[in-house]
């Protein structure tokens, strides 16, 4: 108990680092994803090959080879070129976390633009609108309250896979944990309790505030 | 009287776009040199591939053997929970549902540490060491050679991985078995079968059918999660890889491993995402 004690606000100020990992790597793999599905679906192959081509890559390979990529592998050519300082745990994670999860949310996008009827689009063309009026005014608004279910959703797996980011020691609770783990390698069963104590604090609200919501969603449909 | 139709209806003319489909032709052709300067890319390191490919396709061999064993034994796991959370008996049920919501709730990177640093330590400090009872156990059939050296991370391994993806399939194997319409097991029971006969005989029959995509869809993350017992020690393709690239001071030559080792991962990877689309799009029309 006197261990969990001392350990605490360590691990709070992880469970800190967590959140803002998330909170920052989001907001940017929601904003390429919506590029990337864009792009996907384009008439256009120079546009939707290479969207293809970087979902396909992302998706199929292990998110924690990819940091390790970003980390060590253009981490030391950045070195090569006196970019040293950008070579840091959190400029890494952050942009593995949101490339990868960018290939999940643009797969997102694409069906939520897909659920909407094309005869919805034909209205709205017919009507006169162009199409950049007819995809923000007609389809986008239709479509973001099918996407928010899937949305919350992978926002609690990438709650969970910023625990990757621990084998580059950022600082988060993944991280605190390993230190703590290896000062206090007798005992450790406690320290892994409040480990995974905090990440349900974190993690089970959001899915019940998510089947709340779907729920509703449900109802409204 | 026939209606006149108004003089001037709004033509629709659409902008001629012809120029952006010339750069489709652009785009091949820059495709194309992007595909040959990438093969000539691993031409150049063909020195590297020679030397460290054997490591590199062991590595991916231990990764495909860690993935088979694991999906095993998270299958026999997820079978057990899906029964439990279907069962009569609330003690049953509550059970299976805390284990599939603090499964899925923590990270797995967290699970596996604390089977191997937390569960295994503990255990070892009571005095049970898997390498040795493994090699104690082969003994009795003489052939305790085939137990390999890091047999003790490998075991809390596949202990960890099974244990996070049990509890992934048995919400698969729970929407499964409750998709096949309620009418279907009724009309078996009133046909005289008894409640496990309905179960092997009907309801388990059609399950898998509807399981198989989502089924796949967990392997192939199962495959890429094996990447994370890096972190203990398993010389898989991920461990492979960092043990090659970490002594390297060339960082070209770091970046090129890192690379080669992912389009490794996206050999394995990407064939069973290919099948994950086929089985959905063969489910999509069976019915």
């Amino acid at each position: 108990m006197g261990l969990i004690q001392s350990a605490l606000p360590a691990f709070l100020s992880g469970a800190w680092g967590t959140i803002l990992y998330c909170v920052s790597s989001f907001p940017l793999a929601l904003l390429i994803g919506l590029l990337l599905a864009l792009m996907k679906s384009s008439r256009f192959v120079w546009l939707s090959t290479p969207a293809n081509i970087f979902i396909e890559v992302m998706r199929s390979t292990p998110i924690i080879t990819q940091l390790f990529l970003l980390y060590y592998g253009v981490g030391a050519i950045l070195v090569n070129f006196n970019l040293a300082h950008l070579d840091n745990a959190w400029v890494a994670g952050i942009t593995s976390l949101s490339l990868n999860y960018a290939a999940y949310e643009a797969e997102v996008f694409r069906a939520g633009f897909l659920s909407v009827e094309h005869g919805q689009t034909e209205a709205a063309l017919s009507l006169g609108l162009s199409s950049g009026q007819n995809f923000f005014r007609i389809v986008l608004p239709q479509a973001i309250p099918l996407m928010i279910p899937p949305f919350v959703n992978d926002f609690i797996y990438m709650l969970k896979d910023s625990a990757i980011v621990s084998v580059i020691s950022g600082s988060e609770i993944t991280s605190t944990l390993n230190y703590w783990v290896s000062r206090h390698g007798s005992n450790p069963l406690p320290l892994y309790a409040l480990a995974i104590a905090l990440y349900l604090l974190l993690s089970l609200p959001t899915s019940y505030v998510a089947r709340y919501f779907e729920g509703r969603l449900r109802a409204a449909l | 009287m026939q209606q006149s139709l108004p003089e001037s209806l709004p033509r629709v003319t659409r902008k001629p776009r012809s120029w952006l489909v010339i750069l489709d032709y652009l785009f091949y052709a820059i495709l194309a040199a992007a595909v040959l300067g990438f093969i000539y890319y691993l031409y150049t390191y063909r020195d590297t591939i020679a030397l460290d490919l054997p490591f590199l396709l062991q590595g991916a061999a231990v990764t495909i053997i860690l993935s088979v064993i694991s999906v095993v034994f998270a299958m026999i796991l997820g079978f057990l929970g899906a029964m439990g959370r279907l069962s009569r008996f609330a003690p049953v049920r509550w059970l299976a549902t805390t284990y599939v919501e603090v499964v899925r709730g923590t990270p797995i990177l967290v699970q596996l540490l604390m089977w191997y640093f937390g569960v295994g330590v503990v255990l070892s400090q009571a005095g049970f060491d898997p390498q040795n009872a493994a090699f104690q156990f082969m003994t009795v059939f003489q052939s305790n050679s085939l137990v390999p050296d890091g047999f003790t991370a490998f075991f809390y391994g596949v202990i960890g991985l099974s244990f996070n993806y049990g509890a992934y399939l048995t919400e698969v194997f729970r929407a499964g078995i409750e998709s096949v319409q309620k009418g279907q097991s009724e009309a078996a029971l009133s046909l005289g079968l008894n409640s496990s006969q309905v179960m092997r005989r009907i309801v388990l029959p059609q399950a898998i059918r509807l399981t198989m995509p989502p089924f796949t869809n967990n392997f192939i993350t199962l495959v890429q999660d094996t990447a994370l017992l890096s972190t203990i020690a398993v010389l898989e393709l991920q461990q492979q890889m960092s043990t090659i690239a970490d002594p390297l001071l060339d960082a070209n030559k770091k970046l090129f491993i890192y690379i080669f080792g992912a389009l490794i991962y996206l050999a394995i990877c990407y064939p069973l995402a290919l099948l994950s689309r086929y089985l959905e799009g063969r489910m999509a029309v069976a019915y």
